[in-house]
C-alpha cells in the first residue's frame, strides 16, 4: 500500500519551543552588542543568526523526496498495542538525517529515524495502544524533522487511510459452557477441523494454517494436502452473546471472546451466534479470527 | 539507517561529549579575568557530569539546588563585594551554567544548555576580545553547532559527519555574516550598563609615577598600541617617544599628573615651520583617559583634547579598542612659558635632603646657564656609577637620597624622576613624561607594534632660549635600551650572561628561528587586522562606510529590511539549487503515471493505493465514461513503458503528451 505525495496542507515550517530560547538568546547578544557597541558581540549576533537562516533551507528540504508506505496492520485486542509498520523512502539525491514519524490522530505515538542514505529505504514500527473495540482509521501519518539545528521543524502530512481492527478485550470470570449446544441435526456430531483424531484428507486451500499439510505426501510429489481431524467432543459449542449473563454489552463481547479463545484453546469446535450474523461452529486460525472480528465490529 | 525509540529522559553521550568541548572552548577567557575558582568548578562540573552521566545520575533534590546556588552567590559576594558589574555578573553566569550541567539529563535541557553556551561566548567576548579569545570561541561555536547536528541524527556514531555538515553551515554563512555585519544596522540602546573597571591596574600605566611603577610593567607581554605610518616616514626607533601623559607634581621620586586636565586650544599649524608625522594609532582598551602619539601631537582626534603638556586626553574613558589619527611634529607646538606657569614648574617636596642640596649647588655654582646645569646632571649619572636594571628592588621612604647616593641602581622612572627634581632644585623648570619608546615593526603587515614592556618614563628641560627640551636620563646610563629598544636590549644582555633566567633565553633563542618569527610576525598582523578591521568597525565606522559608498542617511529600518531581503533573496536561490540538485531523480515514467492519477483523482475516480494500474483504468473507465478512450489509452501506454522490457523511447513521448492533454481536454 502505497501512500505518496506532498501535503496540500499550509505552510509546512513551524518553529519549535527551542526556537523560543533562540530568539532570548540573539535579543540578549543584541541588547549587550548595542548597549557595549560591542564589534565582536556583533559578530557573534551576526553569525548566530546567519547559521540558523541558513539551516533553515536545510531543514524545509530535509522532508523532500521522502515516501512512507505504511503496511498492513495485524489485528489486536484492546488494550494491547497495535503495530504499524512503515516503509520510508528517500527517492532524493541526498541522505536525509533525523526523521520522525508520528501519528497526530493517535495519541503521542512516535518513531525516530536517524538518516536513510539516498536512495535507500528504512523501515520501524510505529506502536501506538489499541484503546477501543471496533475498526479504526489510522488517519494521517506525519514525517517530520528539526535537522539539523532543531529551532524549525518541518512537516509532511502523508493521509493514510488504512483501517485497523480491535478485538474486544478478553476478559470475563464466567466460564466457558461445558454442555455443549447442541446445533439441531445429531449428524454433524463429529464436526471436522482439528481435532485429534486423523479423518483423512482434502485438498489444500490457501490461507489455512501450515500445520496440517501433509508434508510426507508434498514430498512424494503430490499436491498440497491438508490432514483432517475430529474433535473429541460430543457436540459443537454455541457462544451466543444472548447467552451471557451480564449488563453491559462490552462485558458480554468481552466473556464471548474470551470463551472464544478458550474453546479454540481446547480444540472444542465452537460457533457463534450473534443477534446480526451467526458463523457456524468450527476450529482453527481463521476461524477464531473470524470470530474476534464478527465481535469487535458487532455493534 | 538504525532505527531507535527516542528516548527522552537521558542525553545521549555523543552530543553531550561535543557540548562539553564547546564549553571547555568557552574558558580559555575566564582564565586570567575572573578569579581562577570560578573556571576551576566549572571544570569540575563538566568532569562530574562525565562521571555521572553513565550512571544516571544527576542533581534531584531542590533542597541541594538551593544550596549550591546559595554557596555560589555568597561565595562570588565575598570575593567580589557586590554582585554588580560585568565581572561578577559573568562568574555568575558560569556558576549558574556549572549547577545546570550537574542537573540536566533530559533532551530539553540539553537545548537549554547549548543555549547558555552560547551566552558565555558572549560573555567571552566582554571579558576580552583578542584574536586569540575571537579563535577559541569561534572554535567553541562550531562545537555547539556539531553538537546540536549530531544531536539530531542521532545515535549515528561517524566522527566527521557531523562536523563536516556544521563546516558547511558555517561556510553557507560566512557571506551572510559579512552582510549583516557591514549593513546591519548599530543602534545604540542608550541603556549602557558600565564595565567595573579592574584593568587599569593590570595594565600598569597611570597617572603616577613611582619607583617600580613602569619596571613592573617589562614583563608584560601585552599590547599597548599599534601604530601605522601612513605617508611611510617612519623615525628612528631611538626617536619613538610615544607620548602618554606629563607630570607636574613632583614628590621626590614620585611624580603625579593631573586628574583632569584641562585642554589647549587649537593652534594653528602653519606655525609649524618642519613636516609632520602621520600616524594611524590602534590602540587597546585600557578603561582610562590617555591616549599616545609621537612627540609632540599638534592636531588630535575627534572625542579628545590636547592638555597641557601636549600630550592627548580622551574625552572618554576608552574601554574598547580605538582606532585615531594624529600627526606629530618634531617641535613642540606651545612652546611659550607665561610668568603665571613657572611657578609650579619649579615645585618641589618639602622633605629634600641636604646632601641632594648640596649636589645641586655644586653645579649651579657660578651663575650656570641651564644647559650647563643638564650636561652636568648627565655626567653625574654617567661618571657616578649609575647601573640601568628592570629589577632595582624596593626604594623606601627615602628613596631619593638612597637612589642618588647609596644604591645607584634604578630603571628609567628613577632616573626620569630623579633628574627633573634636581632640575628643580637647580631652578631650571622641569617635568616628567610617560609614555612609551620604540616598537617592534611587523614587516608583514607594516606596523608598529607597542607592547607594555615598552613602557618608558623621560624628562622635559624649559630652556629660555628654545623652549621645552626632552632629555632622557636613561640614554645616558643605557644608550642601547633607547636604540635598540627594550626586548633587544634584553636579549643582547642575556646573550652576555647578564640575565639568568634560562627559560627566558631559550624561548628567545627559540623566537629568533626563522620560522617562528615569521609566525609570530603574521599572527600579530592578523590580530592587528582583527583589531582594526572588526572590532574598530561600530557605529561611527558604518556611518562613514554607507558614505563612501553612497547610501547614507537613510535611516535604520532601510537597512534591516534591506540586509534581511538580501539575505532572503541569497536562501531563496540557495533552496531552489540545493531543491534542483537532490530532488528525486528516478523515474519518470513513475512521475508522469503518477501526475495522471492526481488529476483523475481531482475528476473524482481517486486511485486506490492498493489498485494496479488495469484495476484502476477499468473503474475509473466507468467512473469517467467521457474520458473513457483517453484512460484507457494511458493505462496501456503506461504498462507498456512500465512491464515491456526495452520499450520504444517513442512512447514515452507519447505517453507523457497524453497525459499532460489528459486534463486540458476533459
Amino acid at each position: 500500500m502505497r501512500q505518496g505525495g506532498s501535503s496540500k496542507s499550509s505552510f509546512p515550517l513551524a518553529p519549535t519551543r527551542s526556537f523560543a530560547g533562540l530568539l532570548f538568546v540573539l535579543a540578549a547578544i543584541w541588547y549587550a552588542a548595542s548597549s557595549q557597541n560591542n564589534a565582536a558581540s556583533y559578530l557573534l549576533l551576526f553569525a548566530l543568526m546567519s547559521v540558523f537562516l541558513v539551516s533553515i533551507p536545510r531543514t524545509l528540504l530535509n522532508l523532500g523526496g521522502l515516501q512512507a508506505t505504511a503496511e498492513s496492520i495485524k489485528p489486536a485486542f484492546a488494550g494491547q498495542e497495535v503495530s504499524l509498520p512503515v516503509e520510508v523512502t528517500n527517492e532524493s539525491r541526498a541522505t536525509r538525517y533525523g526523521i520522525a514519524l508520528t501519528l497526530p490522530d493517535l495519541g503521542d505515538a512516535g518513531e525516530h529515524i536517524d538518516e536513510i542514505p539516498a536512495g535507500k529505504a528504512a523501515r520501524t514500527v510505529l506502536r501506538f495502544p489499541a484503546a477501543t473495540r471496533g475498526e479504526h482509521q489510522i488517519g494521517r501519518l506525519h514525517l517530520t524533522s528539526v535537522y539539523p539545528l532543531g529551532f524549525l521543524q518541518v512537516l509532511k502530512q502523508l493521509p493514510t487511510p488504512q483501517r485497523y481492527v480491535v478485538y474486544p478485550k478478553p476478559a470475563g470470570d464466567q466460564r466457558l459452557p461445558a454442555e455443549t449446544a447442541r446445533s439441531g441435526q445429531r449428524s454433524s456430531r463429529r464436526e471436522l477441523g482439528e481435532g485429534d483424531d486423523f479423518a483423512g484428507v482434502r485438498a489444500y486451500v490457501r490461507g489455512e494454517s501450515q500445520r496440517h499439510i501433509d508434508w510426507k505426501a508434498v514430498a512424494r510429489g503430490q499436491a498440497l494436502m491438508t490432514k483432517q481431524f475430529t474433535a473429541e467432543s460430543d457436540g459443537m459449542l454455541y457462544l451466543d452473546l444472548a447467552a451471557v449473563q451480564l449488563d453491559d454489552l462490552e462485558a458480554r463481547l468481552s466473556q464471548l471472546a474470551l470463551w472464544v479463545i478458550e474453546a479454540e484453546r481446547a480444540r472444542r469446535p465452537y460457533g457463534l451466534r450473534l443477534p446480526a450474523a451467526e458463523i457456524p461452529p468450527s476450529l482453527g486460525e481463521s476461524h477464531l479470527h473470524r470470530c474476534l472480528h464478527a465481535l469487535a465490529l458487532f455493534q | 539507517m538504525k532505527t531507535l525509540r527516542r528516548q527522552d529522559t537521558r542525553i545521549p553521550r555523543r552530543p553531550l561529549l561535543w557540548l562539553a568541548a564547546a564549553l571547555l572552548f568557552t574558558l580559555p577567557p575566564m582564565f586570567g579575568t575572573l578569579p581562577s575558582w570560578v573556571p576551576l568548578l566549572f571544570l569540575i562540573a563538566l568532569t562530574a557530569k562525565f562521571w555521572m552521566q553513565p550512571k544516571g545520575y544527576h542533581l534531584r533534590s531542590l533542597f541541594w539546588k538551593v544550596v549550591l546556588v546559595a554557596l555560589i552567590l555568597s561565595l562570588l559576594f565575598f570575593s567580589y563585594g557586590s554582585l554588580r558589574g560585568i565581572e561578577p555578573g559573568v562568574s555568575l553566569i558560569v556558576m549558574l551554567t556549572s549547577v545546570k550541567i550537574l542537573e540536566a539529563h533530559t533532551a530539553r535541557e540539553f537545548h537549554i544548555m547549548i543555549m547558555v553556551a552560547w551566552v558565555l561566548c558572549l560573555c567571552g567576548f566582554f571579558l576580552s576580545q583578542n584574536l586569540a579569545i575571537a579563535l577559541c570561541l569561534l572554535i567553541a561555536f562550531t562545537l555547539l553547532l556539531v553538537a546540536l547536528i549530531q544531536f539530531h541524527r542521532g545515535s549515528s556514531s561517524a566522527f566527521w559527519p557531523p562536523v563536516r555538515t556544521a563546516g558547511k553551515l558555517l561556510a553557507q554563512a560566512a557571506p551572510l555574516i559579512v552582510l549583516l555585519f557591514l549593513f546591519f544596522p548599530r543602534f545604540s540602546t542608550g541603556f549602557r550598563f558600565q564595565i567595573a573597571s579592574q584593568r587599569g591596574s593590570s595594565t600598569g600605566f597611570s597617572d603616577h609615577l613611582s619607583p617600580g611603577s613602569v619596571s613592573s610593567l617589562t614583563n608584560s607581554s601585552e599590547v599597548a598600541f599599534r601604530t601605522e605610518f601612513p605617508d611611510g616616514k617612519i623615525p628612528t626607533l631611538g626617536a619613538m617617544y610615544w607620548r602618554g601623559v606629563v607630570m607636574w607634581h613632583c614628590e621626590g621620586l614620585e611624580w603625579n599628573a593631573p586628574k583632569n586636565p584641562a585642554a589647549l586650544p587649537k593652534t594653528s599649524q602653519s606655525s609649524l615651520r618642519s613636516e609632520g608625522v602621520r600616524q594611524w594609532i590602534t590602540i587597546e582598551a585600557h578603561d582610562a583617559r590617555w591616549m599616545f602619539a609621537l612627540d609632540w601631537p599638534a592636531n588630535w582626534p575627534s572625542g579628545a583634547r590636547l592638555a597641557p603638556g601636549d600630550y592627548l586626553w580622551s574625552d572618554q574613558p576608552i574601554h574598547k579598542a580605538r582606532r585615531y589619527e594624529v600627526t606629530s611634529y618634531p617641535e613642540i607646538p606651545n612652546n611659550q612659558l607665561h610668568s603665571g606657569e613657572r611657578e609650579p614648574l619649579l615645585q618641589l617636596p618639602a622633605a629634600i635632603s641636604p646632601a641632594a642640596r648640596a649636589l645641586v649647588q655644586s653645579w649651579t655654582a657660578g651663575k650656570a646657564e641651564p644647559r650647563a646645569i643638564v650636561e652636568k646632571a648627565l655626567e653625574f649619572f654617567r661618571a657616578q656609577g649609575f647601573l640601568y636594571s628592570p629589577s632595582p628592588g624596593e626604594y623606601g621612604k627615602n628613596g631619593l637620597d638612597e637612589f642618588l647616593f647609596h644604591r645607584r641602581l634604578g630603571f628609567c622612572e628613577h632616573y626620569a624622576a630623579s633628574f627633573a627634581t634636581l632640575m628643580r632644585l637647580a631652578g631650571v623648570p622641569a617635568r616628567v613624561v610617560t609614555g612609551y619608546l620604540g616598537g617592534e615593526y611587523n614587516e608583514i603587515g607594516h606596523f608598529f607594534l607597542v607592547r607594555q614592556a615598552d613602557a618608558h618614563a623621560w624628562c622635559e628641560v624649559w630652556f629660555p632660549d628654545r623652549g621645552w627640551q626632552r632629555v632622557d636620563p636613561t640614554a645616558v646610563v643605557a644608550p642601547d635600551r633607547v636604540n635598540l629598544g627594550f626586548s633587544s636590549f634584553l636579549e643582547r644582555r642575556a646573550a652576555a650572561g647578564q640575565l639568568d633566567n634560562t627559560q627566558g633565553v631559550l624561548a628567545r633563542k627559540l623566537a629568533r628561528w626563522p620560522i617562528f618569527a615569521r609566525a609570530r610576525l603574521g599572527w600579530q598582523t592578523l590580530s592587528y587586522a582583527w583589531d582594526t578591521r572588526v572590532l574598530s568597525f561600530d557605529g561611527d565606522e558604518q556611518e562613514s562606510f554607507f558614505t563612501a559608498i553612497g547610501i547614507a542617511g537613510r535611516g535604520p529600518i532601510f537597512f534591516i529590511v534591506g540586509s534581511l531581503l538580501v539575505a532572503i533573496a541569497l536562501l531563496a536561490l540557495y533552496t531552489g539549487w540545493t531543491h534542483l540538485r537532490t530532488r528525486a531523480c528516478g523515474d519518470r515514467i513513475k512521475r508522469i503515471y503518477e501526475s495522471f492519477c492526481r488529476k483523475a483523482a481531482r475528476l473524482g475516480a481517486p486511485r486506490n493505493p492498493s489498485e494496479g494500474p488495469l484495476d484502476f483504468s477499468r473503474r475509473a473507465m466507468r467512473l469517467l465514461p467521457n474520458d473513457s478512450e483517453r484512460i484507457r489509452s494511458i493505462a496501456e501506454a503506461y504498462i507498456a513503458l512500465r512491464y515491456t522490457p526495452a520499450s520504444d523511447p517513442m512512447t514515452l513521448e507519447q505517453f507523457a503528451k497524453a497525459v499532460s492533454a489528459f486534463v486540458r481536454a476533459s
